[in-house]
């Protein structure tokens, strides 16, 4: 397996979110402050990586017919262990997913990598391609969520940075209210709202078909 | 899912595969179990504190004297009585905190759940021991944004008081609270502040209910 094709593919070829079209319900939802999609994109990557290692470990011994079955129990568990030291460590980013960490379970970009990756392949390539696969969906993630928050509330880096009374640069994990950029007239609220995701989204994808047309020929 | 599997499908079904499926899934839910539980042993008890911590600072939010006034840890039972009188007032009845300043108690928080006009609204309500409402937080919701927001924001209504604000010092005694003849709603956000107005009465019943 060629490394260089994977990342690639992970994050243009096969981009999981805007070629694949998996996982679009937590894109679609979570994509409205740069912090969370950010903490999204982590939590995909790390339980991709995880789950598509030890599928790949367990290929040989997976019977067919119940292939599914073990991907969906080794997938949750993941999830859930993910989930907890979550809501332990970083309260403000369980708060702010809420209910889309144990949602991941059934998040298709996970179960698709299993059936059509690792269980095919080696651990070592399906290591790479959980951390690429996951990589491509985080950006594609940050991207959605840089769009939607500047044009929907006008700031940048929501949930991480913003500008303190008294002028200052101050940090806030997940509280901080993003850095105003438009004056607060301008911004579209409709962005943040679930119909501003689908629009995001579907010009992303229509941008990315074009730009893979235009490359073939 | 290629063809060559589908066709592997077709293998017969002979008692021995079949018990080597079942023990196969078997030893990977057992030990997945097992990770979960060490999982679960190690988070349980930040979680838990990260909690309590979240629904004292929402306590702390609804109480009249919120500097002095401390909140015991084990919720009071909630007989079927206040559960009754909450419910029949339209609201569900969580968790009743009990609120003491100086050890002496000073009132409760309550936490109650009505429909707003998109979900559920859980919010947090705190009673003094003359029955007045001392506070309205609310804890979640999934109001529209831009709209059923402002009331979750306690922005102000027509009458310049902030919507959660009114609710400050109303009592049983004051009879039902209702949208339109004694709470003003935000212009657009009716169904919000009237499910909020929904939980204030059923936090009191319960509370009336106590005895």
């Amino acid at each position: 397996m060629n490394l260089k094709k994977q990342f690639m593919e992970g994050l243009i070829t096969q981009n999981p979110v805007l070629v694949q079209v998996l996982g679009m319900c937590s894109t679609m939802a979570i994509t409205t402050s740069f912090f969370n999609g950010l903490g999204m994109g982590i939590s995909v990557l790390v339980i991709l990586t995880l789950s598509n290692v030890i599928i790949a470990a367990m290929r040989k011994i997976i019977p067919d017919k119940i292939r599914i079955a073990m991907f969906i129990v080794v997938i949750a568990g993941f999830v859930t262990c993910v989930d907890l030291i979550i809501q332990a460590f970083v309260p403000a980013l369980s708060e702010s997913l809420g209910v889309f960490i144990p949602l991941i379970v059934v998040n298709c970009i996970i179960l698709g990598r299993a059936e059509a990756f690792s269980y095919k392949n080696g651990i070592a390539a399906s290591f790479w391609d959980g951390i690429f696969q996951g990589f491509g969906y985080t950006v594609v993630l940050l991207i959605m969520c840089i769009i939607r928050e500047f044009l929907g509330a006008g700031t940048i880096l929501g949930g991480l940075l913003e500008i303190g009374e008294d002028g200052q640069l101050a940090f806030g994990l997940g509280t901080a209210a993003g850095i105003q950029v438009l004056p607060e007239q301008f911004p579209i609220g409709m962005l943040t709202l679930p119909v501003g995701g689908f629009l995001v989204l579907g010009c992303l994808i229509a941008l990315m078909q074009w730009a893979l047309a235009k490359t073939k020929k | 899912m290629s063809s060559e599997v589908k066709q592997k499908e077709k293998v017969d079904m002979d008692p021995k595969y079949i018990i080597e499926l079942t023990v196969k899934l078997f030893v990977t839910c057992l030990v997945v179990a097992g990770l979960l539980g060490g999982v679960n042993a190690i988070t349980e008890d930040r979680i838990a504190a990260i909690n309590w911590e979240n629904t004292q600072e929402a306590m702390t939010a609804v109480a009249a004297d919120p500097e002095n006034t401390t909140f015991n840890e084990t919720p009071l039972e909630n007989t079927q009585a206040m559960i009754d009188a909450a419910s029949s007032a339209g609201g569900t009845l969580g968790a009743i905190y009990e609120a003491q300043v100086n050890g002496e108690t000073a009132g409760y928080a309550v936490t109650v759940s009505a429909s707003g006009s998109q979900g559920t609204i859980e919010m947090m309500v705190g009673v003094d021991t003359e029955g007045a409402v001392t506070g309205v937080s609310v804890v979640s919701h999934s109001e529209t944004s831009g709209i059923g927001t402002k009331v979750i924001g306690n922005e102000p209504t027509a009458s310049g008081v902030g919507v959660l604000d009114q609710f400050v010092g109303r009592s049983a005694a004051d009879g039902t609270l209702s949208v339109g003849s004694n709470v003003d709603a935000i212009t657009g956000a009716t169904v919000t502040t009237r499910g909020i107005t929904t939980g204030v009465n059923a936090a009191l019943a319960a509370i009336g209910a106590m005895g």
